[in-house]
């Protein structure tokens, strides 16, 4: 019996011994003791943001959330779309921003990614702000300066959403885990946190960033204009408030070294997105590598389908024709008059098409000939932006597209935004920087508080300064106006003027509390649908669906 | 071999011979079986002749045979067949036994096998025998209507891809519900499609917690126990084999699009005029809706097919070429695999090579080792690229070709549609996956004394995979920039190490088995991959990222896991009719949190062989009948790993020139995730009648799975939109069935039986932390995932112009149900339109056999699953840019019910996800099979052991309401109910094969 036990241990431990010399060099090779621990190695933790430069890594990121809107399609569909300077173009999934239809509700993707993507941005702001106390090894300015930075961006983020989507679900501090009791804090305390957030931020920035692209004092100035006016015509502001935002803009003028850009036209050129005009804009970059998937996309809308016309191709030089935004008839009518005075017409659209393509073709919408023929870099279309007799049309060897002619594919392209620097003819992404505020929009909106107070004296050397930055070489006399013209009734079309498709239009319109009014005068496409309503867009169904209570915690706008 | 063959034929020469100066004469007799009873219906055949007869009600036969060498056969179901030579007799009466076969079956479970009698627990089996004659790609269809309770869903015919399995219904909306896979001992991480259907010996599916909880910490999905063939010790001789099948495909003719004059009349209607009142007016003149190249078209009534084009016959080929054999000492399976598989869509095949061997070795007297290795090579075409989706799309009216005969690079004046044929000019576009795989299962099992087993598993499991994509300048995906080009690396390793302790002891009537095992299993999984565009010359392809003057994107990354598990298991049995299985197990998983690691899963199950007892002995009808009953949880630890840290994203931005990459919160930490617990009772009953005329088996289960391991939606106001967390419960019950029966077996050697299984399932959330839950899409009663939508009713017609209006909409537009009656179309109208779930589905196989010739059918079918189709959403767009799928458009001319109105203004109708959901049910002819297995005589003659020959047809029919009614391509998908748009169409293929051995 003995000897059977001794043989079955001894038996068992050779065995043993062997089987475990494989799971030994396996297990030597794990450089962890338990086997079940977990380490993150490819990730980040959220611990990471505790480091001197997991902080500062986390004030970028706080940065990167603006390229989910500005410059993309979805900010041109909610800033562009269904006011009265664009209506829609041929092409493009969003047509619902321009005709305020049914599909314009709480399922729409624009308002779930701008909603997803700017809570993200607000998250990031508010975990800079919360470790922003102590984090060894960087200084109290070097933290000050982050937390001032995510403090401007939050606002800046707030400020966006509130516009669009009226009470917010204000959120100022680091989400830890899963909350889902949560309800809607009103308009005008969201407006009140992000004054607070604004004027918090100003102490710790710097007068004018050494980096360009970052908050600074300027910045913030700046869009503490934006914010006043806006809460000026809020059913909570004041008179008062037109006050406050006319201080904050007049200190962008004189405070910093900003001036107007002597050319209208250089203000778009290639390469010069650091002008001395830009206060604020939106950063991109034409490395792809580092843009992150995110480049200004705005070449691609304003972009009439030219390229299937006689004698064109797609090139680069000119882009690739996504056709979503056209003007309206009060753009070129109303907006775009005194052509011979005011440069703006010429140096905001793209008049000539230069042929690609050699050999004869058929003329597609100048039929005052059958056929034209070009050689490369002939004139193929030429766009004059007035009606033209056909007699006289017949004696150009280009097709002529007159404004009768215009449809949803052929229109005048705003050409701003076009961008041949892009990697190829088809990629979308391009790197010119977005601006969100430059000098002439701040001197207008100056103006425009000095008129709200009835100031408009003072207010007509603001405008003017604008004015004659845009008037052809020797005519800048003819474009001043009169203290009597100084009216809103101009500046709704000045504006449209200086700062046509610039993303502005339709917060400017809500701000004057006439989009609908408007909309239906001047945007046929979109008149027959456009409602009270939509001076709010749709809060996304799936914020309303995932918090507790549902539609009565968290309540949909009126109307959808 | 040579010599033995030559003797062969000698001696079947001799026996010719001597037949034909044999003289004929009369044979007489009765079969009984052992009771003395007489056997009718017994059949008797003369062994290498087709003459033969069966026994009468008493019992007696009388037949001619020529030779005192002639062989008579006694066969009959449910006995031993008994050969019996002649001789100079006159008068042979014959006993034949019961055949104890199909009790003493043995079944691979979970750590060992067990006599099929000895079985508490649901499983299912699928010999080699069911699934060799016949031509499958891969093993998952070999389960696809042949086990119940396990549902196989292939989507398209794409070369390469493989089928969902998924065993008694999901049970958790996030975490995994694929079964785990177990080869040759060794539980699998990758996928089975890599080995080769021809080495598999049996596919045991363990359904219930008593079968699965040996797996407890990834048994909850169900278990695939895959065994492969080895070789046999007998006689030391070698037997060479070669199974081998060819096959052409052919697409299934049920994709109808536009033709030229269809689209240019629904491109017309989508530019109707429509008036300032808002109603529609006439047409606009031709030259206003269509382009010069369209009008072209027109005049010259041009039409072309691009999908027509893009199309070929496809073929398959599968050869595998093996040697089994082995002595007293070691036994070896070597075994050689090619499978091609050319689809029938241009730039899309697969081809498989591999390699097995599996070796054992006695060492000692009471050591032995061995191992199975197969190593596998596969190369897959199109895997992420399907050059149909273009050719759907694409404008009839087109210009093709060049007048030179060269391709047109852009059709029609449409800058975003590129011609679908240039994706396939060779070397266009690229989209290539190789991958290497080296699995092995080594063991080393010592006696340690009599009834005490000692066994070490080590399985290593390597994977080397790399997808390189090219896409050149003239393909549509980068429609003349320069060329991209991409290649991700995955490398993985992965092994299972396993202690195992067995020990078994009969008392008496007392019989014992107890397991114990302590296993650990490690994953690592590594990617690296680099995008770049600009490559200077095409034929560079992926080879050269360096001259690339683009770098789009770099990446890599790092997944590891593990699993330690210790089990142990009791059977107990009394006198073969009273059976008990008791299983425990701890698991402890690295996914979960620090304090929540370890998950217990025990399970137990008894069984009673009622017909050992006295009082059934008498009912003779009943061979067998054995109850079964077990409760039992398991455990799923199937979700990604890292999820109970809060990880942070890179957002990259740049401040002027100077790029940074920022790092911010991205997801949610959980640090309290814990095991997602599946506690299930079954209810089984296994039987066999008449013989062995009519078995099978009936199972009820009921799953309820609780802490469901959520991938929660959350309010995205908090930063984040989801959060995997435990709540919740879900419940699967249902029943299923397998069923056998020997429908006849006459004398003239036909014969013909039936295999039947079905499934009924019904799968539902019993507990959701906040009730229904509509932005999960999770509600209780329902499916885990449904179909949650506006539900269609119509057209707006002409007459209701005012009422359209007043909900936003316009004639001639899809008009939803407004389901709460507030007069508007929000988001309260959504209702639930049915899941993917189905609600029957089972197989019937069919099989006859006349003399050498066999033939069998399976038909499959899947019933009461509703489907998305996104074939539907991405062709059925109606707005005079893309072609079209035929459908019953609105036009004031033409006032159905069917499909809106074709409005240019917009990229899809309005409404139209509603206009998208079909009942997907269907049956498919899946398989009609001929074979003809010459007799041994006839293979000896030819040099052989076995030859066989078949052909067979693979899915020649398909009935579907999906495809007859809503002009739909083959409705079968996943479960999660969603039809890709962009699939590869159905296909039929019709093979010849053979099967033979040396």
């Amino acid at each position: 019996m003995k000897n059977l036990i001794n043989n079955i241990l001894k038996k068992t431990a050779r065995l043993i011994k062997f089987a475990l010399i494989p799971g030994a060099v396996m297990f030597s090779s794990q450089s962890c003791d338990n086997p079940l621990e977990e380490v993150v190695v490819s990730n980040l933790s959220n611990s990471y943001i505790n480091t001197p430069k997991g902080f500062n890594d986390a004030v970028s990121a706080a940065y990167g959330y603006l390229r989910t809107y500005y410059a993309q399609e979805i900010g041109m569909s909610m800033s562009q779309l269904g006011t009265d300077t664009y209506t829609n173009g041929a092409d493009g999934s969003y047509k619902r921003y321009n005709f305020y239809n049914g599909e314009l509700n709480g399922r729409d993707n624009w308002v779930r990614t701008l909603w997803r993507e700017f809570y993200k941005g607000i998250n990031t702001c508010n975990a800079v702000i919360d470790r922003g106390t102590e984090i060894k090894g960087l200084s109290p300015a070097a933290l000050a300066s982050g937390v001032a930075q995510a403090k401007a961006l939050r606002a800046l983020y707030y400020f966006t959403l509130v516009q669009h989507f009226g009470d917010l679900d204000l959120r100022l501090s680091e989400t830890n885990g899963p909350i889902t009791e949560i309800t809607r804090t009103t308009e005008s305390a969201v407006y009140a946190q992000i004054i607070k957030d604004f004027n918090e931020a100003y102490p710790a920035l710097p007068k004018r960033t050494g980096q360009w692209g970052r908050m600074d004092q300027m910045a913030v100035d700046g869009f503490l204009l934006k914010v006043f006016i806006t809460k000026a015509t809020r059913p909570f502001g004041s008179v008062a408030d037109f006050a406050t935002a006319e201080t904050h803009g007049k200190k962008v003028i004189n405070s910093y070294d900003r001036s107007l850009v002597s050319d209208y036209a250089k203000l778009f050129e290639l390469g010069n997105d650091q002008n001395s005009e830009a206060v604020f804009s939106v950063q991109f970059s034409y490395d792809l590598l580092s843009a992150g998937g995110f480049g200004n996309r705005w070449h691609l809308y304003y972009l009439m389908e030219y390229d299937t016309q006689a004698g064109m191709s797609r090139v680069l030089e000119v882009g690739r024709p996504w056709k979503r935004l056209r003007p309206t008839n009060y753009t070129y009518n109303q907006v775009m008059v005194n052509r011979s005075v005011d440069s703006r017409y010429d140096k905001s659209f793209r008049k000539v098409y230069k042929a690609t393509r050699a050999g004869t073709f058929p003329t597609f919408l100048d039929k005052s000939k059958a056929t034209i023929t070009v050689a490369v870099g002939d004139t193929a279309i030429f766009m004059p932006g007035f009606e033209m007799s056909e007699a006289e049309r017949a004696k150009r060897p280009y097709q002529v597209y007159t404004p009768s002619m215009y449809n949803e594919k052929q229109f005048e392209t705003l050409s701003k935004f076009l961008d041949p620097l892009r990697a190829s003819i088809n990629e979308v992404q391009g790197g010119r920087d977005f601006v969100l505020i430059r000098l002439a929009d701040v001197h207008l909106m100056v103006a425009e508080c000095l008129i709200k107070q009835g100031k408009q004296a003072e207010a007509v050397t603001h405008i003017n300064l604008v004015r004659r930055r845009a008037a052809f070489s020797g005519k800048a006399a003819q474009m001043e106006i009169t203290t009597a013209q100084a009216t809103m009734e101009f500046l709704y079309d000045e504006r449209a003027r200086e700062l046509l498709g610039e993303g502005h239009r339709w917060t400017d319109l809500k701000r004057w509390g006439n989009l609908v009014e408007r909309v239906k005068l001047y945007n046929p496409e979109a008149s027959a649908n456009i409602k009270d309503m939509h001076n709010l867009r749709p809060v996304p169904d799936e914020q309303i669906d995932l918090v507790d209570g549902g539609n009565t915690a968290f309540p949909q706008n009126p109307g959808y | 071999m040579k010599r033995s063959i030559l003797k062969s034929i000698v001696l079947l020469l001799l026996c010719c011979t001597s037949s034909l100066f044999a003289q004929t004469r009369q044979i007489n007799g009765v079969v009984s079986d052992n009771l003395g009873e007489a056997l009718p219906g017994v059949s008797i055949t003369v062994k290498g002749t087709s003459e033969g007869m069966i026994t009468s009600v008493d019992g007696k036969y009388s037949l001619q045979v020529n030779s005192a060498n002639d062989v008579l056969v006694f066969s009959y179901i449910g006995y031993e067949a008994q050969n019996l030579k002649v001789g100079n007799q006159s008068v042979i009466n014959v006993t034949l036994s019961e055949s104890t076969a199909s009790l003493e079956e043995v079944v691979v479970v979970g750590y060992g096998t067990q006599k099929k009698s000895q079985l508490t627990g649901a499983i299912s089996t699928v010999k080699a025998a069911d699934i060799k004659d016949l031509p499958i790609a891969n093993a998952q269809q070999a389960l696809q209507g042949r086990v119940a309770g396990v549902d196989v869903m292939q989507a398209g015919s794409k070369p390469g891809s493989e089928p969902r399995v998924i065993i008694r219904g999901r049970r958790s909306p996030n975490a995994s519900s694929d079964p785990l896979y177990v080869l040759d001992g060794i539980p699998l991480s990758g996928g089975i499609g890599d080995i080769n259907p021809n080495d598999i010996q049996s596919m045991e599916v363990l359904k219930d917690a008593s079968a699965t909880a040996i797996y407890g910490a990834r048994g909850a999905n169900g278990v695939v126990l895959i065994t492969s063939r080895r070789g046999s010790k007998k006689d030391g001789k070698p037997t060479i084999f070669y199974d081998s099948y060819y096959g052409v495909t052919q697409a299934l003719n049920t994709m109808n699009f536009m033709n030229g004059p269809q689209f240019s009349a629904t491109k017309r209607e989508a530019y109707r005029v429509r008036n300032s009142n808002g109603t529609l007016g006439g047409f606009q003149p031709d030259n206003i809706v269509f382009t010069d190249v369209e009008l072209d078209g027109i005049a010259k009534g041009r039409s072309f097919d691009y999908i027509d084009a893009l199309l070929r016959t496809g073929n398959i080929q599968n050869h595998s070429f093996g040697i089994a054999g082995g002595d007293e000492k070691t036994t070896y399976y070597m075994s050689l695999n090619y499978f091609k598989d050319n689809g029938i869509v241009y730039n899309q095949d697969y081809n498989r090579n591999v390699l097995r061997v599996n070796l054992d070795h006695q060492l000692t007297k009471n050591i032995s080792m061995g191992m199975s290795t197969f190593i596998n090579y596969s190369i897959r075409n199109g895997e992420g690229f399907n050059p149909l989706g273009g050719a759907m799309a694409e404008n009839p009216l087109g210009v093709p070709f060049n007048d030179d005969g060269s391709l047109n690079f852009l059709p029609t004046e449409d800058g975003l549609r590129s011609n679908p044929l240039s994706e396939i000019v060779d070397g266009a576009y690229i989209d290539r996956r190789k991958t290497n795989r080296m699995f092995s299962g080594l063991y080393a099992e010592a006696k340690i004394i009599e009834g005490l087993t000692y066994r070490f598993n080590f399985g290593p499991d390597f994977t080397v995979n790399k997808r390189d994509v090219f896409q050149g300048t003239f393909t549509n995906a980068r429609r003349l920039a320069p060329p991209r080009a991409s290649t991700d690396n995955v490398n993985s390793f992965n092994y299972t190490i396993e202690n195992i302790l067995n020990y078994t002891k009969s008392i008496g009537k007392h019989n014992f088995n107890l397991t114990g095992v302590q296993s650990f299993q490690r994953n690592n999984f590594e990617t690296n991959g680099v995008t770049v565009q600009d490559i200077p010359s095409e034929t560079q392809q992926f080879y050269n990222f360096g001259n690339a003057a683009i770098i789009e994107g770099v990446r890599s990354d790092l997944i590891q896991r593990s699993i330690l598990s210790y089990m142990g298991r009791v059977n107990y049995g009394f006198n073969d009719k009273y059976l008990l299985t008791a299983t425990l197990r701890a698991d402890g998983a690295s996914q979960f949190g620090d304090n929540t690691k370890w998950g217990y899963f025990p399970s137990v199950a008894v069984a009673w062989n009622l017909s050992s007892e006295e009082f059934m002995q008498s009912i003779s009808s009943i061979d067998l009948a054995k109850l079964r009953v077990s409760y039992g949880s398991t455990g799923n630890q199937a979700i990604q790993p890292y999820q109970t840290q809060g990880l942070l994203s890179r957002s990259v931005y740049n401040f002027g020139d100077n790029a940074v990459f920022g790092y911010g919160p991205n997801t949610i930490g959980n640090p309290d995730l814990q095991w997602e617990t599946s506690r299930t009772l079954n209810l089984g009953l296994d039987f066999s009648m008449f013989r062995g005329r009519f078995t099978g088996s009936i199972e009820y289960y009921d799953v309820t799975t609780s802490d469901l391991l959520l991938r929660r939606n959350l309010p995205p106001s908090i930063g984040f939109t989801e959060v995997t967390t435990n709540v919740g419960a879900t419940r699967n019950n249902g029943i299923e069935g397998t069923f056998s029966t020997v429908n006849m077996d006459n004398r003239r050697g036909f014969k013909w039986s039936t295999d039947f299984q079905f499934f009924i399932n019904k799968e539902q959330f019993v507990d959701l932390p906040n009730g229904d839950d509509v932005g999960n899409n999770w509600y209780i009663g329902q499916p885990l995932s449904v179909i949650f939508d506006y539900k269609k009713i119509g057209i707006w017609q002409a007459n209701e112009f005012e009422e359209a209006r007043s909900f936003g909409s316009e004639v001639g537009e899809i008009k939803i149900q407004d389901t709460d009656g507030d007069g508007k179309f929000t988001a309260a109208d959504r209702v639930v339109q049915g899941s993917g779930v189905p609600k029957f589905s089972g197989g019937v196989t069919n099989r006859f056999k006349l003399g050498n010739f066999d033939m069998s059918f399976f038909v499959y079918a899947r019933l009461g699953q509703t489907i998305r189709s996104n074939f539907h959403t991405s062709n059925n767009s109606l707005f005079g840019r893309y072609n079209n799928i035929e459908t019953d458009y609105w036009t004031p001319e033409n006032p159905t019910n069917v499909s809106p109105r074709p409005n240019q203004n917009q990229e899809r109708p309005i409404w139209n996800s509603s206009m998208n959901i079909f009942d997907g049910s269907f049956v498919k002819v899946r398989n009609i099979n001929f074979g003809y297995r010459f007799t041994p005589e006839t293979a000896k003659k030819l040099g052989m052991e076995s030859l066989r020959l078949y052909s067979s047809i693979q899915q020649p029919f398909i009935f579907s309401s999906f495809i007859s009614e809503h002009n739909g391509i083959d409705p079968e998908t996943d479960i999660d109910a969603s039809l890709g748009g962009n699939v590869s169409p159905a296909a039929w293929t019709a093979t010849i094969g053979v099967n033979l051995t040396f």
